[in-house]
């Protein structure tokens, strides 16, 4: 049997900690989230980045694997529209993340959690401003506890505790 | 995993000093992560990147036989290359090794030591998910064509096709318009030297027409672009002349023109015929041409010359062109004011463009700068006109911004104008109306010194309260501004003539986005890969920028820039062969349901339907790797190499895993 989600236990707990992943390009946003570092802007370690070489290569099926593994919020963030080092990547993910976010808050998960923003290389400021903001805003909606819920009904990935083909 | 799959993980973390290790404890998060399956090591070093951190992963992926190397330390994009080629020289396959940013992404951004720490321990452990499923890759290798492109006969084509051709190279050189020499060709003495801008451009243009390696076409506009770098494929279509070289009677031809129409060459100041020949000995082709806009085909210039040399009906011609690497030298565009702006319109306001056309001995006045007739008595210069505007201050042009940026040129332009002026009529009271002063290059500043030393006053506006200009009727003009040198008093200045010193806008880079797949910034000028590291390459591989397509400069700062995109672009072609990131998209054709979604997100038309299979098909050559389609596939049978559902899922899985939370107790 799986054994209980690590932010279920901790969800009442005041060491609970908001779980971000953040998904950026890495022409434009990781960049950013490098000359962030560079010029030592501080932000909470709550996000995680996973870098992709283009935002359009974001599928809204990482989003959901994100929240259904026990994220409390996922960033995207991708070059600014007409920016785009692959000219129209990002165009793709202009249209794909607006829908996903209305199907994320049909299941339920308030709209604060999913981040979509476009964040350019130097644009480290904004960067670190939309992680502490966002981190700021999951904290005080909560856990969201999404693999809980799915392993009280014995479905998804919140069945699936093996990290990897064990 | 059977024996022969087992992964072998060497994890190594660098200290950088102490960027890394003063906030992150990089020995915990080594022992930690050393704990995760299939992690064979797990170390530290004080410089990874050094020769002796090198020397420890090499030795490592030998003595333990590592067959996926984890590299933690600063962006990937100081050092990815490093650690690659210091896993190939250990005998890895480069694209076995993943990198991990714990630099720019956690010491230097995070605060707190523990928090620190875990999240450096979060983003190893995914990496440590990941690389189980990376796969050994080759890097794409394409023969480059032994020829170069070069778009524009500016002063930066020129100089571009010029070095290049020293270099051995061949050159096939498209100028869009009739006569080689671009803007350069339309001013008269150029700052920082005084030299006459025909007695520079005369002998560059020499070289280069006569440089055997050098194809020139002129009136050639490129319609249509393909392929990639060391093969792009390249259609011109060109304007025919309309007349034969060596037709001596050809000045009767033209007199014999009734056609009139406005003079762009000398922006509006003056007409020429629809068959003309614009500028003096050194231009090129010596041929005049006819402009077929305007042409009624009536014939009399045909009659003029008995018939001979001159064709109302050529053929319009189309040539294919095949080159490895592509220099784009394609210009801007001087700032054309709006109706009304600054009084443009009325009798007595010109551009600073104007004015360089009207002190030209050979240009539309023969040189004499006036009036209706009289001369100038009394000029105002107006700076920052279309350049370093404000949002709310200043009307949007027609891209729905503001030009915010300094044009560049345009101070230093205007008291070389001044001063010159100041020479030839020392009774000439001059004024400048600006709201910054920027005269900034080698020698420039000794312009405004002597402008200033020569009597030219200086009165500085904020730069949200531009200066207006009125007509004060017979007598001319009045600019009001207020003067921030005078403690902000109204100063209402008469004068005969207001020159309105523009800036430099970008052309419609429209066509060049379509063709090349350009990446345009927000100024609408084109963008380099780097400001500093790569400064004349954009996006695209095998395409450079050379000029005044990429951002306002000047003679000086075009030619230096074209110098460098022709040594990049011989670079690249005596190469014989480039080598590309094999991170592109493949489809699983026994998955692929020929719904063509991928065929309609691709940006570069790089993937096929083929027809006899029903299935989509990814060429390699133009593929470079968005990963678009892969994330539009709703059958998954598009994966593209190191993004690939198993590698990203396994990121995600292992950042979020409750292993982690054994890990960090």
């Amino acid at each position: 049997m799986a054994q209980p989600q690590a932010s279920r236990e901790t969800a009442a707990s005041p060491a609970w900690e908001p779980r971000i992943i953040a998904f950026l390009c890495y022409w434009c946003s990781y960049t950013g989230a490098d000359n962030a570092g560079i010029a030592r802007l501080k932000y909470p370690a709550n996000a995680d980045i996973i870098r992709l070489n283009c935002s359009g290569r974001i599928d809204p099926q990482l989003v959901t694997a994100a929240f259904s593994r026990g994220a409390d919020g996922v960033m995207v963030c991708g070059c600014h529209p007409g920016c785009c080092h692959y000219i129209s990547g990002n165009f793709k993910t202009m249209v794909r993340m607006p829908l996903l976010q209305r199907v994320l808050e049909d299941l339920g998960i308030e709209k604060e959690r999913f981040v979509h923003e476009w964040v350019s290389a130097s644009e480290a400021e904004k960067f670190s401003k939309l992680v502490a903001q966002t981190v700021e805003n999951v904290r005080a909606l909560g856990p969201l506890n999404w693999p809980g819920m799915l392993h009280d009904r014995g479905v998804g990935h919140g069945q699936d505790r093996k990290p990897w083909g064990e | 995993m059977s024996e022969a799959n087992e992964v072998k993980i060497g994890v190594f973390i660098c200290h950088c000093g102490g960027n890394i290790s003063d906030v992150v404890d990089v020995k915990s998060v080594a022992e930690r992560v050393g704990k995760l399956p299939d992690v064979v090591i797990s170390t530290t070093h004080m410089f990874m990147c050094s020769d002796p951190g090198q020397g420890l992963i090499e030795d490592k992926i030998k003595d333990l036989g590592l067959n996926r190397l984890i590299v933690a330390a600063c962006s990937p994009t100081l050092h990815l290359p490093t650690f690659r080629r210091a896993a190939q020289r250990a005998g890895l396959n480069q694209f076995l090794v993943e990198h991990i940013n714990i630099r720019e992404h956690v010491s230097w951004v995070v605060e707190d030591k523990v928090a620190a720490t875990d999240k450096a321990t979060r983003l190893v452990t995914a990496a440590v998910g990941r690389v189980r499923y990376l796969e050994p890759l080759e890097m794409r290798s394409i023969d480059i064509h032994q020829k170069a492109m070069v778009i524009g006969g500016g002063v930066a084509g020129l100089i571009a096709a010029r070095d290049l051709a020293a270099r051995g190279m061949r050159v096939v050189l498209a100028e869009k318009r009739m006569f080689l020499g671009g803007r350069m060709a339309q001013l008269d003495t150029l700052y920082p030297t005084g030299e006459r801008a025909w007695d520079l451009l005369g002998p560059l243009i020499q070289d280069v027409v006569n440089h055997p390696e050098i194809t020139i076409h002129t009136g050639a506009t490129l319609v249509e672009a393909s392929g990639v770098v060391g093969d792009f494929r390249l259609k011109l279509r060109v304007r025919p002349r309309g007349v034969a070289p060596g037709v001596d009677n050809i000045a009767d031809a033209v007199a014999a023109c009734p056609v009139e129409a406005d003079y762009a060459f000398n922006y509006g100041l003056n007409k020429r015929k629809a068959i003309y020949a614009p500028y003096r000995d050194a231009m090129w082709p010596r041929e005049a041409c006819i402009v077929w806009d305007d042409c009624t085909k009536c014939g009399d210039c045909v009659k003029a010359v008995s018939g001979q040399g001159i064709d109302l009906n050529p053929p319009a011609q189309e040539i294919e062109v095949q080159a490895g690497v592509v220099v784009l030298a394609t210009g801007y565009h001087p700032y054309e004011p709006k109706a009304g702006e600054y009084g443009w319109g009325q009798p007595g306001v010109v551009t600073l463009q104007q004015l360089n056309r009207m002190m030209n001995p050979e240009g539309p006045t023969g040189g004499r700068v006036e009036v209706n007739g009289k001369p100038v008595k009394r000029l105002a210069f107006i700076h920052c006109v279309g350049a370093c505007e404000r949002e709310g201050v200043h009307a949007q042009g027609e891209h729905g911004k503001v030009n915010d940026y300094c044009a560049r040129t345009c101070c230093t332009a205007t008291m070389h104008a001044a001063l010159e002026l100041q020479q030839r009529d020392p009774e000439l009271q001059t004024a400048s109306f600006h709201q910054h002063i920027r005269t900034y290059g080698r020698g420039h500043e000794d312009y405004y010194d002597r402008a200033s030393a020569a009597g030219m006053l200086f009165l500085r506006h904020p730069g949200d309260e531009p200066p207006t200009v009125v007509s004060a009727g017979a007598d001319g003009l009045l600019v009001r501004s207020r003067d921030l040198l005078t403690d902000g008093v109204e100063v209402e200045y008469p004068a005969d003539m207001v020159v309105l010193s523009t800036g430099v806008v970008p052309r419609d880079h429209g066509d060049l986005r379509e063709l090349f797949k350009c990446t345009i910034g927000a100024d609408n000028f084109l963008s380099e890969v780097h400001p500093k590291l790569r400064p004349v390459e954009i996006a695209v591989s095998g395409i450079m920028v050379a000029g005044a397509c990429q951002a306002p400069m000047d003679i000086t700062e075009a030619s230096a820039a074209a110098s460098a995109a022709a040594s990049k672009a011989a670079a690249m072609i005596s190469q014989g062969a480039v080598l590309m990131d094999p991170f592109i998209a493949q489809v699983n054709e026994s998955l692929c349901s020929d719904c063509q979604t991928c065929l309609t997100v691709c940006p570069y038309d790089a993937i096929h339907r083929i027809e006899a299979d029903g299935v989509a098909r990814v060429d390699e050559a133009l593929c470079t790797g968005c990963g678009t389609c892969h994330a539009a596939c709703p059958s998954a049978a598009i994966q593209q190499y190191g993004f690939t559902d198993d590698q990203v899922m396994a990121e995600v899985q292992m950042l979020l895993d409750g292993k982690l939370a054994d890990l960090t107790a």
